[in-house]
């Protein structure tokens, strides 16, 4: 008997993507609640990169997080809450790939603290990147360019690094439940 | 009930889709995207005070044509004025005060610019038509990942606020205000985030058996039931 069909990218079941769909309408849900309730822009990487590391955690295949950024980021354009219209979708995708790559790299990524700061620091710093390329497409000067990512990322990255630390007290927990998979 | 109304024309928060009835909203999806990449790239090719006047032009009666008010003008783009402020703070750092004056204000004009016609599309366009323009662009089986994250947004949010209830009563420091301080941090995780994913876990176990029950995702196809009864695959 065949138990499991994998559903997507020839890696996922039905039930591991389903999973991934609901980490990405937790950051939906979240980045809702930081603009509603808390009117605080800026900071949804806090949870941004909660979520993304654990969807790795939950589902520790490659491609996971990059998943959750995807649907995240469609989610997203179709709620109308992405200001910079269809370019969010690189600002979702790009950190969920890194956070791959880390996972990639280091397979107990979502149980380490350090691994997790790492990773969240540079993934949060990618949300640089969409900002990067419109500067340079604007004819922004380098120098300026430069003093402009750090200006307008320094927050998100930080939060983002808070939020990534958060996650492997959480994995550690639902770990030592056998509600995922261990290391 | 005229408050009432204009209540509820009023979004809770920028970008969001407005019900209103203009030219703008009665054009297709796919029309709209063009006019945005048209006009954004007319914002990335102007660089003289008369070009770049004549796209600020039109991408004004682009949004006011799509029936949209200075206070949603305000909501939508504020953040483009911090971007502003930033951008023509470091070109007059760098240059002086007259020197940098211009430069600076042409690039954060550029810019915004070039953000305003993808608010535009998100105003006026509702979700189901946005939805079916994607369906139509994605694989099936991503498509129906990201409706049915969008169909759960309503349940885990009326899960999260049940489990904060639940939490708050007997003791958890959960409420808006208590959140605000980052002590109290430790209590939205361990007594709002583990139960939550655990119920994501409950509910992709249901989910799934109950899609794979009906045959779902069998056929690398998609496969629609057959509701005259004779269940064949169409």
């Amino acid at each position: 008997m065949k138990t499991a069909n994998t559903f997507l990218w020839w890696r996922f079941t039905l039930r591991e993507a389903l999973l991934l769909g609901f980490c990405a309408t937790f950051i939906i849900l979240t980045r809702a609640a930081l603009r509603l309730h808390f009117n605080l822009p800026g900071h949804s990487m806090f949870f941004m990169m909660f979520f993304l590391i654990m969807a790795r955690g939950c589902v520790p295949k490659i491609g996971s997080a990059t998943l959750v950024g995807l649907i995240s980021g469609f989610v997203c354009l179709l709620l109308g809450m992405a200001k910079m219209g269809p370019l969010i979708l690189v600002n979702f995708v790009l950190p969920a790939v890194i956070v791959d790559f880390g996972g990639m790299i280091y397979h107990r990524l979502p149980s380490s603290y350090a691994a997790c700061l790492l990773t969240g620091v540079i993934a949060s710093a990618s949300k640089a990147v969409s900002g990067l390329g419109i500067d340079y497409l604007m004819g922004m000067e380098t120098e300026i360019i430069i003093q402009h990512i750090v200006v307008t990322t320094i927050g998100s990255t930080v939060s983002g690094a808070i939020g990534s630390l958060l996650v492997p007290p959480v994995i550690r927990r639902l770990q030592a439940n056998k509600l995922i998979p261990g290391n | 009930m005229w408050t009432k109304h204009r209540n509820s024309s009023r979004s809770d928060y920028g970008c969001q889709f407005k019900a209103v009835d203009s030219p703008v909203h009665r054009l297709g999806a796919g029309v709209k995207l063009l006019i945005g990449v048209l006009l954004s790239a007319a914002a990335v090719v102007a660089q003289e005070p008369w070009s770049l006047s004549l796209v600020l032009a039109l991408n004004m009666i682009y949004y006011f044509g799509a029936r949209l008010t200075l206070h949603d003008f305000w909501r939508d783009t504020r953040f483009l004025f911090i971007q502003m402020g930033i951008i023509m703070a470091l070109y007059a750092a760098r240059y002086g005060i007259p020197g940098g004056l211009w430069p600076g204000l042409r690039i954060a004009l550029q810019i915004a610019l070039f953000f305003i016609p993808g608010v535009v599309f998100l105003r006026t366009t509702q979700a189901s038509q946005m939805m079916r323009g994607l369906s139509r662009i994605l694989p099936y089986r991503l498509s129906f990942l990201v409706f049915t994250s969008f169909r759960f947004v309503p349940f885990f949010a009326r899960e999260i606020r049940e489990i904060a209830m639940a939490q708050t009563l007997r003791g958890a420091r959960l409420a808006p205000r208590d959140l605000l301080n980052p002590w109290n941090w430790k209590d939205m995780f361990h007594c709002l985030m583990i139960p939550m994913l655990v119920r994501a876990l409950k509910a992709a176990d249901e989910v799934a058996l109950s899609a794979e029950a009906r045959g779902f995702g069998r056929r690398p196809e998609r496969t629609y039931f057959d509701s005259l009864g004779k269940g064949e695959k169409i």
